[in-house]
């Protein structure tokens, strides 16, 4: 959930709770102080009554009946007093209830308060009743006023908050947007401040861009280091592989000698390739390479084929080209080459005499997959997880390698947004799949 | 044949002035753009070899003055050790007559030399008989008396190699390199380049005896003229 709805949630959360809690204490205080006020009122009316009492009246009151009861014309409260089996009662007791009472054909429900007392050796029971109605209405029109403030209340602030956190939370968006999710090259990195008068925000914005000028001059320092590195590096080795060059036009060398210069020169050529292999890598690592071509994948395979088409000779492997699209990819064409060429190339070193190697093509969720399929020596699983990692290499005597072949496949596919996924099983052969992930 | 070396690095600047004297070449040499300038202006060089990093300037730039002095026609040939992946293409836009990465074989620029030659001087015959065997360098074929040997490309590569660089040993790293190209990787086995040569001794050898196709030892091959 984005941070700007949980703020309003939480806002909005908060904000029904303190309305509850206000209209629930509202709802009980008014309870207890209208039935304090009534039962002020009915002790009033039960103590005139009392003092008013005379033998005769009470007398005349019961003449007919054991009980008495009076009301007003809206029975709002009414009384009554009935003679009770005599019991001796020295303080009188005044107990308050709430209950429902039928007079005169009509159920209401009433505050009530209930008496004994004894009188001239008999003993009587009083009820004062007062109804509560009117405050059980007024309780139910506050519930009501409560909950359509609440709704009111509610949808007025969820807006305003949402506006309020939208304007407030707007620099941090576009920080997140422009500096973070978009940056996928540090060298076209936008330093231009987001402006926002929040303080966090701007040191946000602040450790952000010295991150990344950070990362753009370590990013540049590499690049400036793989200039160096080529151009120190080959210019001596340059030196040393013309000299003994020229030492082999001298006469008179004997034959072992001849033999260590012509080795020297072989370990320089090497060398020089394992140089050249972690430049280009470096290089791709680096963005250094344009991927503008428009490389069509059946050309490319055509021209390695011809290329390689004298070590499938050599190997008696034969090559089944059967690709079913005309893929075209945008790309670099020559790293295309390079990647497909070694793929193709250890397809070749690590098969068995008289082997194959099987291209396919196919589309797959909108994607394209070539695989190219070896009858070869196979990897284990160890084998597999550690065939991408530079310098490592199948431990074979027969064939020379430097490890570094399929690293750059690795950096060449990562640079290509391409999936490789190895499939192999030892003795058996290899399934290399490439899955191409760039839109075409 | 005169050749301006231009070249900062000293050691290297020797080494190249040896093996080319060697070849018959008259050598000068500049350690600055300014002094490759001058020189420059003055004399008429058939071959200039122009390292990019000089130490007053850029290579590029001396090739850019130079491409602008009229009725020139000295081949440039860039020698250098930069990784950039767009120098290649640049140097040859620029008017440069070939691009040699460092480090590189003696034996491969000697070659790259010859052919700029033979493309400059069409006058020249681009026919060279090696006992019998007519190598037309042009066409790319080779024939002995009338009859045409079908090579393949390969194949008139590595003879046309070893025919430029006669009488020298050429190893098989070396070989393969000139052949195949800089392809990374690939000189790891150059036992490979041995297919070829038995193939092209085979052909030869219908027409007349090889005995000047020299295979030496675990290094690689000789032709001897």
């Amino acid at each position: 959930m984005k941070l700007q709805f949980k703020l309003a949630l939480y806002n909005t959360l908060t904000k029904v709770a303190i309305i509850f809690f206000t209209g629930g204490v509202i709802l009980i205080s008014l309870e207890k102080i209208s039935y304090h006020h009534i039962s002020l009122r009915l002790e009033a009316k039960k103590n005139e009554f009392l003092r008013s009492l005379s033998t005769k009246r009470i007398s005349q009151i019961l003449e007919q009946h054991n009980s008495f009861t009076d009301y007003n014309i809206l029975k709002d409260d009414y009384i009554m007093l009935k003679q009770v089996k005599y019991e001796h009662i020295t303080t009188v007791v005044d107990t308050f209830s709430t209950a429902q009472r039928t007079i005169d054909k009509s159920t209401d429900t009433y505050r009530i308060l209930t008496c004994k007392f004894n009188y001239y050796k008999r003993t009587y029971i009083l009820e004062v009743g007062n109804t509560i109605d009117a405050v059980e209405d007024l309780k139910n029109t506050i519930k009501g006023f409560t909950l359509v403030i609440l709704i009111f209340a509610l949808s007025l602030t969820l807006i305003s908050d949402l506006i309020f956190t939208k304007y407030l939370l707007k620099p941090f968006y576009n920080i997140i947007e422009h500096k973070l999710i978009r940056v996928n090259d540090p060298l076209n990195f936008d330093y231009q401040k987001v402006e926002t008068s929040t303080q966090d925000f701007n040191l946000l914005d602040d450790s952000i861009n010295s991150l990344m000028k950070k990362i753009t001059d370590m990013f540049l320092l590499e690049k400036q280091f793989i200039a160096n590195v080529s151009h120190e590096l080959m210019t001596p080795i340059s030196i040393i592989s013309s000299r003994l060059e020229n030492i082999l036009l001298h006469e008179g060398l004997t034959e072992d000698a001849e033999n260590k210069i012509f080795a020297s020169l072989k370990t320089l050529i090497r060398l020089k390739s394992i140089i050249n292999s972690l430049l280009l890598i470096s290089q791709v690592e680096n963005n250094q390479f344009n991927k503008n071509d428009i490389v069509k994948i059946p050309e490319v395979l055509a021209e390695i084929n011809e290329e390689l088409e004298d070590r499938l000779e050599d190997r008696n492997v034969t090559l089944n080209n059967t690709l079913q699209h005309k893929q075209l990819i945008i790309g670099n064409r020559s790293l295309m080459h390079t990647l497909l060429f070694n793929l193709i190339n250890n397809a070749i070193k690590y098969n068995h005499q008289g082997g194959s190697i099987t291209i396919i093509d196919k589309i797959v969720n909108e994607h394209y997959i070539l695989q190219i399929i070896d009858t070869g020596v196979g990897m284990d699983n160890i084998q597999v997880e550690k065939a991408f990692t530079r310098f490592e290499k199948l431990d074979t005597d027969e064939r020379e390698s430097y490890g570094l072949g399929l690293a750059i496949v690795k950096s060449i596919a990562a640079f290509h947004k391409i999936d490789i996924k190895v499939t192999s099983e030892k003795d058996k052969g290899t399934i290399i799949s490439l899955q191409f992930n760039d839109r075409q | 044949m005169n050749v301006l070396i231009v070249e900062d690095e000293k050691s290297l600047a020797l080494e190249l002035d040896e093996y080319l004297s060697h070849e018959g070449f008259t050598v000068e040499h500049a350690r600055t753009r300014k002094s490759a300038e001058e020189k420059i202006f003055v004399n008429n060089y058939d071959f200039i070899l122009l390292d990019l990093g000089l130490p007053d300037g850029d290579g590029f730039e001396l090739l850019k003055m130079f491409k602008q002095l009229k009725e020139r026609d000295d081949a440039v040939i860039i020698l250098t050790a930069r990784a950039a992946v767009d120098d290649r293409v640049r140097g040859l836009e620029e008017g440069a007559d070939d691009y040699l990465p460092k480090p590189f074989s003696l034996n491969e620029l000697l070659a790259r030399m010859h052919a700029i030659t033979r493309r400059k001087h069409k006058l020249e015959s681009n026919e060279i008989t090696v006992k019998g065997f007519k190598i037309n360098i042009q066409n790319r074929t080779v024939s002995f008396g009338t009859e045409r040997i079908n090579l393949t490309r390969k194949e008139f590569e590595i003879l046309n190699y070893l025919v430029l660089n006669k009488n020298r040993v050429i190893s098989r790293t070396n070989l393969t390199e000139h052949v195949w190209g800089d392809v990374l990787e690939i000189n790891s086995d150059s036992n490979f380049v041995d297919v070829h040569v038995k193939n092209l001794r085979k052909k030869l050898a219908q027409h007349a005896p090889t005995d000047w196709f020299e295979t030496v030892r675990s290094i690689g091959y000789r032709i001897n003229i």
